[in-house]
């Protein structure tokens, strides 16, 4: 991994992610970028470490009378076997190198927005409303023109890189854009891009990226 | 690169340990690396007897401040405890602390009790088991003492301890807290961002400057 990200979370969403207050689509576009970046994983370890010092300060409060007696009576007992989750990893994905947290995630499958485009679901099993997740696949060389975003829109680079305005993006970096941003991204003309999308607030119709999307005229 | 400051900035052995709390006389056998230890060597019973005793009141009053009744509180220190017992195996004192361990164990509970996931469940956040070595983790606060952080935190200028302490004890967003202590959110945010910058500093510095 000789890449490291450049563009972390905010502060903010790192805490929330450590004390599980994100919603899925949220916490699995900081996962994966934790599971990309060092540097965000030594803060997660910082936060368990303070954590753990202030554990260690807290005057404790009396357990019930049993509670030992029930805790040596629980190591007795058989364990029960972890619930292997069985999670529908698709063909499609073969020959992307997915990080950990994607590994895991449910994505049953994909369908094409745009000839060059295409986009798969990510499936929670907990309530993800209000948020809609998506792998994004974007053929090398397309350019989306001008546009600004309603609701958080966090975009998690897995493959190639992107440019806007603001910079240029690659694997691990973290992209969060939101009503004040407005940008027209262009994917990089020597590579395709694989991307992990949380969008909160507005769901869009399914075509309508790809009626932004548009192969970037080449100078 | 590897890492060989470990015994500076932390790790005072048990000898040093100036710890005042009554705990029970802190002997090579019986810090909590080593009877966890125990029980991932023999299934020591009585380690995890001391271990409970010593955790599980600590565990269930951290999780009432953060609003947990005391039943669920006693059920969520309970259940930690036994996840100890289980994953006593995959505790490396190389890279925590049994207690920032426990906090771990304890922190991710919470998190899937509160999201009741039935059918699958995300991996677990284990920031501090199992992995191998990822290249680029030569980070120092992976092998700190938490007795040195105590130290680090008891140092920090009282407005940032108050925030840090908040964050920690009661489980609030960033946000919370600015309404709660009626600060701007800025505020909040750099004093939160001064806080774990100072504490980083004091952790990675030879003799960990407190
Ligand atoms: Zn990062």
């Amino acid at each position: 991994m000789t890449h490291s990200a450049r563009v972390h979370p905010p502060e903010d969403l790192l805490w929330d992610y450590h004390r599980g207050r994100l919603s899925p689509g949220m916490r699995l576009t900081v996962r994966t970028h934790t599971d990309l970046c060092p540097q965000c994983r030594s803060e997660l370890r910082l936060f368990d470490a303070i954590g753990g010092a202030l554990l260690e300060d807290v005057e404790g409060v009396a357990m019930s009378d049993n509670a030992l007696d029930l805790a040596l009576a629980r190591i007795e007992r058989p364990e029960e076997p972890e619930s292997s989750a069985t999670v529908t990893h698709p063909g499609f994905l073969d020959g992307f190198d997915l990080p950990e947290s994607l590994k895991a995630a449910d994505i049953p499958g994909r369908y094409w927005v745009a000839p060059g485009v295409w986009m798969a679901p990510v499936r929670f099993d907990e309530d993800s409303r209000g948020t809609k997740t998506y792998l994004m696949f974007v053929k090398k060389g397309m350019v989306m023109p001008e546009h600004t975003h309603r609701g958080r829109e966090i975009t998690l680079m897995l493959k190639g890189t992107f440019n806007d305005q603001n910079g240029s993006y690659g694997r691990g970096d973290f992209v969060l854009c939101d009503e004040t941003i407005q940008h027209s991204p262009a994917v990089s003309a020597d590579e395709d891009c694989l991307c992990l999308v949380a969008q909160e607030g507005l769901i869009l119709p399914k075509t309508w990226l790809g009626k932004l999307l548009q192969p970037f005229a080449r100078i | 690169m590897t890492f060989d400051h470990i015994s500076v900035i932390g790790f005072a052995g048990p000898g040093m340990d100036t710890d005042t709390t009554p705990l029970r006389d802190p002997t090579p056998d019986s810090t909590p690396e080593r009877l966890i230890a125990r029980i991932a060597e023999s299934r020591d019973r009585d380690a995890y007897a001391l271990l409970f005793t010593r955790f599980a009141p600590k565990l269930k009053a951290f999780v009432m401040g953060q609003g947990l009744s005391a039943q669920e509180a006693e059920d969520l220190a309970q259940d930690a405890m036994l996840n100890v017992w289980r994953k006593a195996h995959l505790f490396d004192p190389a890279k925590a602390t049994a207690v920032t361990w426990i906090y771990s164990i304890a922190r991710n509970l919470r998190i899937d009790a509160a999201r009741k996931a039935k059918r699958v469940r995300d991996l677990p956040d284990d920031l501090w088991q199992g992995e191998g070595e990822k290249p680029a983790d030569q980070e120092m606060i992976d092998h700190q003492s938490a007795q040195s952080i105590s130290v680090l935190i008891g140092a920090l200028p009282p407005d940032q301890q108050t925030v840090l302490k908040m964050s920690f004890y009661e489980d609030l967003s960033h946000g919370d807290i600015a309404k709660a202590l009626s600060l701007p959110l800025g505020t909040v945010k750099s004093r939160l961002r001064l806080a774990l910058a100072r504490l980083k500093t004091g952790l990675s510095a030879p003799g960990g400057r407190a």
